[in-house]
């Protein structure tokens, strides 16, 4: 009986262990659960190459959550509150945590920090640094009006005057809009390009400089303040470019009659949506227009690396989460993640090409898959470090409506509009920028009167109070 | 090497699918390009009614300008739409060549520079695209005898200088290029890249003795060349002034920025003057300034939208009498007429120009020869 008994156990024993992932014959790979904001551009996560790729190089199964939830900020609270069954969450597109966001959770102790950082970072999806926006205005409508690329703020004006009136999309109505922007992010918002040609503008930095000096309070800035307002009250800049979204600046721009004269971005391709050659044909870069005293600065964006993943510190599969972003890290893993298959969707380059940067090449694109519906990578969601050199050393697939190579020229054309980012910035004081930020739009606007020497001894004021 | 097995395989294939049609009779293709009817003289009025029971004309350019003309197009023949795809002349080719040795018909028109010898042996030669020119137009070009591509506008690849600095040019032979005083002050596309650079780096072997006789003019003697042809000597000489680009915008650009003093680049780009660019042509250079260049539009064999193709390359033409709006975006500074009823684009006519014109034959000859040469050239740049 005893014998039957120690029989049955042992063979309960060996079916459990079984069971139990990781372990015993055929052992099941660990499962980690992963979440991704959701993206068209992703049709089918099971077959998608890095994925598998992924899958491949950790042995682990990877399990894609995909969160529809729009707002990143939400879904970290509402995943920090549940105790719902995530490992990983994977950052990228418009789903980024606001500022400061990701900290607080670390403090608290919900975010598990390897080697006590933020380590898995993005750096190699977004256009390379330089420029901040870059103006884009209509070539077809300048040809139409006779008129030349703006060098000057006047003779920018002077177009935008030609644009409100001269019917240059020659519909008979007057349906132009000379500068379209939106305020939801500072390269889209035409009035932080347009300061540059009056003084150092950094908004990034709470408008400072390098060496300390309070830019928003300076009258070269007053003076911009003055000249973007005087193209507010003509209706040069559209009267609703502050209430304007993101995806209703895109609509304008991308309506099939030409109405926008000129708008700005850090990447064409973030407005001109892809597969629109005709669009993309209308317009062509400004560089730094130069002010009435000579400035004209290139604005540059915040260096520091998206933070592309976190490991929760309740998930019990460190370890493995750790091994899948690190992989992720690797050089291998981040050229999947920029330029798709190997060998299908690109090569490298044997270094006699020439890149979009006029530099050796060092990788060649067969299939251009960025933003658009594909299978191969996460299409910019998730860690990865690209070396420098393949950042750089992108050829040109041959395509003019190519929004990597329209970027690449309109950078070369600002480089020489860097000077003065020298130096260590002063950290970004979020109420200050909250605050200035507020008060330039009213200044335009003309909901504060930029003229009053009084209104703007307030303001000045508001802002040296809230640095002491 | 890979490509290279690739593309055997698939022309292999291609020969065997042929064959095999073959000996069951009448190949399919022989009964597109009889049903193309392509000798046959059909009114506008007759195209456009069978082209609004055809499909998207799909149509593969190398110039931005076919977007001008896709529009007028769609404005004049309400109901037909013209999808456009921007490429660069060798991508061109080799999506077209893909396309049908695949199987597949892509596209239906093809607008692509004609002057490398590359187009013409690869697309034209291999009946991989045919020439469209209905018989009312064919009489009113200028030399119809040699326009068996469907050359529709001339252009050159030329040297242009930056107006801003200069007030005249301030070179009078091509030699002077290769002065110190220019290191990377001349801008240029990659040869290799460029069908039109090709055709003008290239096509110098077929005109040395100018070339030789224009150093002898500068200097009073032939040039020492160490054994190389002369061509070769020139270029290896002049490039290491010289920053490679990938397109004549970026040349346009960096002649606008002042970045650059001189500049080869497509003719057409006289146009953008225009838009503030401080440029000008050089027209007048011992022993040329550029070579003359062409564009053709073809129907890609198999096309399945072949009225619609045909209806478009006439639009192109601007039409029997020469007054339609299709060729309108190709006649600006920069381009000359191939028809005897529409005057040039360009002040200055063609003959007061010194320019060649490639002789492909040679470009296809030598082709081994300059694209190794190139590479080594950009190599050496690198």
């Amino acid at each position: 009986m005893n014998r039957k008994i120690c029989k049955l156990l042992t063979i309960v024993l060996v079916i459990s262990l079984l069971y139990i992932p990781g372990c015993g014959f055929g052992s099941q790979p660990e499962i980690l659960y992963v979440a991704i904001p959701y993206s068209d551009n992703i049709p089918d996560i099971d077959t998608n190459y890095y994925i598998n790729y992924l899958e491949e190089k950790t042995g682990l199964d990877i399990v894609v959550s995909f969160v529809k939830m729009e707002s990143c900020d939400e879904y970290l609270d509402v995943l920090f509150a549940s105790g719902a069954e995530i490992d990983v969450v994977l950052f990228g597109g418009s789903f980024v945590p606001g500022d400061g966001v990701l900290e607080e959770y670390a403090s608290r102790g919900d975010i598990y920090l390897p080697d006590g950082e933020f380590k898995y970072v993005s750096e190699g999806w977004d256009t390379p640094a330089g420029a901040g926006t870059v103006l884009w205005i209509n070539r077809e409508w300048l040809e139409n009006l006779g008129m030349a690329i703006p060098e000057t703020t006047d003779e920018f004006e002077a177009v935008m005057e030609a644009f409100k009136t001269g019917d240059p999309n020659g519909n008979g109505i007057h349906d132009e809009i000379p500068l379209a922007g939106s305020p939801d992010e500072y390269d889209l918002n035409p009035a932080e390009f347009l300061m540059g040609s009056f003084v150092l503008n950094d908004p990034y930095h709470s408008r400072m400089t390098a060496d300390g000096k309070r830019v928003w309070a300076d009258p070269s800035y007053r003076a911009g303040l003055e000249y973007c307002r005087g193209l507010y009250e003509k209706g040069l800049m559209d009267k609703g470019i502050f209430d304007c979204s993101y995806a209703q600046l895109c609509e304008m721009v991308n309506s099939p009659v030409a109405i926008v004269g000129a708008f700005t971005s850090s990447s064409i391709g973030d407005v001109i949506y892809r597969g629109n050659p005709e669009v993309m044909a209308r317009y062509v870069h400004v560089p730094p227009l130069t002010g009435p005293g000579g400035a004209s600065y290139a604005m540059i964006p915040e260096n520091k690396p998206k933070i592309g993943a976190i490991i929760l510190s309740r998930s019990e599969k460190k370890e493995a989460a750790k091994l899948l972003l690190d992989t992720m890290m690797s050089e291998e893993a981040s050229l999947i993640a920029r330029f798709g298959e190997p060998g299908v969707d690109w090569e490298y380059s044997d270094g006699k090409d020439i890149s979009i940067y006029m530099t050796p090449s060092t990788v060649i694109t067969r299939n251009y898959i960025r933003d658009v519906i594909q299978n191969k990578n996460l299409n910019g969601i998730g860690p990865m470090a690209v070396p420098e050199k393949y950042i750089y050393g992108v050829t040109w697939n041959g395509l003019n409506s190519d929004a990597e190579y329209v970027d690449a020229r309109a950078q070369t054309a600002y480089m020489d509009c860097f000077a003065g980012h020298n130096g260590e910035f002063p950290a970004r004081n979020a109420e200050l920028s909250d605050y200035l930020d507020r008060y330039m739009i009213a200044f335009v606007t003309g909901e504060e009167d930029i003229q009053s020497d009084g209104v703007w001894g307030e303001y000045v004021s508001g802002a040296e109070e809230i640095l002491h | 090497m890979k490509k290279q097995i690739a593309k055997t395989i698939s022309v292999m294939l291609a020969v065997i699918m042929v064959f095999t049609q073959a000996a069951c009779g009448r190949t399919a293709e022989d009964a597109w390009l009889e049903n193309a009817c392509l000798d046959k003289d059909e009114t506008t009025e007759e195209l456009y009614e069978k082209a609004l029971r055809e499909n998207i004309l799909v149509v593969y350019t190398v110039s931005t300008r076919a977007t001008k003309t896709k529009e007028a197009f769609e404005e004049t023949y309400p109901g037909l739409c013209v999808e456009i795809r921007d490429l660069r002349s060798p991508d061109l080719v080799e999506e077209v060549e893909k396309n049908y040795y695949s199987g597949h018909s892509d596209c239906d028109v093809i607008i692509c520079n004609d002057n490398s010898g590359e187009f013409k042996s690869r697309i034209a030669d291999t009946g991989i695209a045919v020439p469209y020119l209905p018989s009312d137009i064919a009489a009113r070009l200028k030399d119809p005898e040699s326009n068996t591509m469907g050359s529709f506008t001339y252009e050159a690849e030329m040297l242009f200088y930056d107006s801003a600095k200069y007030d005249e040019c301030p070179i009078t032979n091509i030699w002077e290029l290769a002065d110190e005083k220019y290191r990377d002050r001349i801008y240029m596309p990659n040869p290799l890249h460029s069908f039109s650079t090709y055709a003008f780096c290239g096509g110098m072997l077929g005109v040395e003795d100018r070339l030789a006789s224009a150093y002898k003019n500068l200097y009073g003697s032939e040039p020492d060349t160490g054994g190389m042809s002369v061509s070769d000597y020139f270029w290896k000489s002049v490039s290491e002034n010289v920053v490679f680009t990938n397109s004549s915008d970026e040349v346009l650009e960096a002649l606008g920025s002042g970045s650059a003093d001189f500049g080869f680049m497509v003719s057409s780009k006289l146009r953008l003057i225009g838009l503030g660019y401080d440029i000008a042509p050089i027209y007048r250079l011992d022993p040329f300034s550029g070579c003359r260049t062409s564009y053709s539009a073809m129907i890609a064999r198999n096309s399945e939208n072949i009225n619609s193709a045909k209806l478009f390359i006439r639009f192109l033409y601007g039409e029997s009498d020469g007054k339609g709006e299709g060729y309108k975006p190709f006649s600006t500074a920069g381009t000359w007429s191939v028809r005897t009823d529409i005057p040039d684009g360009n002040d200055v006519p063609l003959d007061e120009i010194d320019l060649f014109v490639p002789d492909l034959d040679v470009l296809t000859e030598n082709r081994e020869h300059l694209e190794n040469y190139w590479m080594c050239v950009l190599e050496s740049k690198a």
